[in-house]
């Protein structure tokens, strides 16, 4: 686990200094939200919870928790999952 | 996303409908697997409805099974749905068929015809000669010879200088120019012969008028030749003798014996000079092509331009280019902004010659020539061409020559009389005689 924290920070350091942006360099999710009626989550893993209140979407080693009223996902691709309702949180969960 | 929507109508579509419960499992699945979903809803009734292609019911079936939960079909969309709908339809699709095939078959035919740029000339009798010519309400369009039919219709309407007919859709535009008239004076036209160009008499025959100039006379451009009115044959003899006293008592003498007017025909002809102008440079510098092209083809979208073929940047260091733009036509007030460009350029070369002053001056001349000679008629017959080099005090690299063509050519044209200009020929031939020096 040190070794992996160690590469994982090297990798960072790293990204700082290239000016990559860590969605690339590290396998994060990318996170856009349009007002609080659409999140967009580039880069997730699948989704782990539907529900028109609640929607969990797995992200590399963590869980984007989007909770709000009349929940639907718009479209699913591969690597971008599209959330549309009255959001009112987005959260993460480890 | 309106692309999308409209790939996803034209494919088809399904709305099926999975349990809650293995909703996480059966997504994850089918998006590991390629099989794109969206609107994902609950519905209620711990069921969620989802939508997916047609060509991806097939996969999800396997998924289904792997995952356990079984889906169901609520809905369908799309044009293979819609196809499939209609085919069990056929009078419906017959019937859609008739209607395009009516409709197209009317297309054909001419339903409507205007006339436009008519004033004195009636509809009505152009309507009549277009029927008569074959242009009706319900002729087949491919009946319709629009050259012949607007000769035609010009030859049956004597008003008419000009007939253009345009076919759009099935409206007919007959669009007419009318003859403008000389004022009718009852009977013949006073019309006069009147020097077209500036000249010197050298014959001329007199078919009917009065001759106001004379061989041997100068006559300048606009000037009248053959006048339309012959005056009283006491008065003609007086008016050689005495110029001065005519033209006080001009009206008592129009009292005794009215001027007649006539139309004036003859033939004057006079000797003609052109001057012209040429130069030529010795050391003559220019480009030249070399036949190297290459085209550039390049979309342009508001004001970006993307570049379909050809090269960035051009390969040749002196070129000429010709652009060639193709637009989508506006319609109403949608204006498209993109641009189809086409860019051919050429490739030149520079080149410089010298010559001689001999050749360089008989170039000159050939070019003072070629200027003149575009002015002549083809009538003219060439008496004389002259070439001289213009000197300049210092010596110049360029020889410039100047041309002069004498021709002998018929000057006279008719024009309408008109009486201020010396209508009855006394003015006019008091003039003539006044130039009687060159």
């Amino acid at each position: 686990m040190a070794f992996k924290d160690l590469k994982n920070k090297f990798k960072r350091q790293l990204s700082d200094y290239l000016e990559l942006p860590g969605d690339i360099m590290l396998d994060l999710p990318k996170i856009v939200l349009v007002g609080n009626l659409q999140v967009f989550i580039e880069n997730h893993r699948g989704i782990q919870e539907y529900s028109p209140r609640l929607v969990r979407v797995v992200v590399s080693d963590k869980v984007v928790e989007v909770t709000g009223e009349n929940l639907t996902l718009r479209n699913i691709l591969p690597d971008e999952i599209c959330v549309e309702g009255q959001i009112s949180t987005v959260s993460f969960l480890s | 996303m309106l692309l999308f929507k409209i790939l996803s109508f034209l494919c088809g579509y399904v709305t099926i409908t999975v349990p809650e419960e293995c909703l996480e499992k059966f997504i994850n699945m089918a998006t590991a697997r390629g099989i794109f979903l969206w609107g994902i809803t609950a519905t209620g009734a711990n069921r969620v409805a989802l939508k997916v292609r047609l060509s991806g019911v097939q996969p999800l079936r396997h998924v289904a099974r792997m995952t356990r939960c079984r889906f169901k079909i609520t809905g369908r969309a799309g044009l293979p749905f819609l196809i499939s709908r209609l085919s069990r339809r056929k009078a419906l699709l017959a019937g859609a068929l008739v209607f395009v095939v009516t409709l197209y078959l009317l297309s054909t035919f001419v339903w409507f015809i205007e006339v436009t740029g008519n004033k004195r000339v009636e509809t009505e009798a152009i309507e009549q000669a277009a029927r008569r010519a074959g242009l009706y309400r319900g002729v087949p369009k491919w009946s319709l010879d629009t050259a012949e039919m607007e000769a035609n219709i010009a030859r049956q309407v004597p008003g008419l200088s000009w007939v253009g007919m345009q076919v759009d859709g099935t409206r007919v535009r007959i669009e007419v120019v009318e003859k403008v008239l000389p004022p009718d004076s009852g009977g013949e036209q006073k019309v006069d012969v009147v020097a077209a160009k500036d000249g010197l008499i050298k014959e001329i025959l007199v078919l009917s008028g009065h001759p106001v100039i004379s061989e041997g006379d100068t006559v300048t451009a606009g000037q009248v030749l053959i006048s339309a009115a012959i005056p009283p044959p006491e008065n003609f003899y007086e008016n050689e003798g005495g110029e001065q006293k005519e033209e006080a008592g001009e009206e008592p003498e129009d009292k005794q014996e009215p001027v007649q007017y006539v139309h004036a025909r003859g033939i004057v002809r006079a000797r003609v000079w052109y001057e012209g102008y040429g130069e030529m440079k010795l050391v003559e510098k220019g480009t030249v092509l070399t036949g190297r092209e290459i085209t550039k083809l390049c979309i342009k979208i508001g004001a970006k331009e993307i570049i379909l073929m050809g090269p960035g940047q051009v390969p040749y260091k002196f070129y000429g280019a010709r652009t060639d733009v193709k637009r989508i036509p506006a319609w109403r007030n949608i204006n498209i902004p993109v641009e189809f460009i086409t860019v051919k350029y050429f490739e030149k070369e520079p080149y410089s010659r010298t010559y001689s002053r001999a050749e360089a001056r008989r170039m000159a001349g050939k070019r003072a020539l070629t200027g003149i000679k575009k002015q002549i008629p083809k009538s003219a017959r060439i008496l004389d061409q002259r070439v001289q080099v213009v000197e300049t005090a210092e010596p110049e690299d360029i020889v410039r020559v100047r041309a002069i063509v004498e021709t002998l050519e018929e000057i006279g044209v008719e024009k309408p009389h008109q009486f201020d200009r010396g209508g009855s020929g006394l003015v006019g031939g008091k003039r003539g005689s006044a130039g009687n020096h060159g």
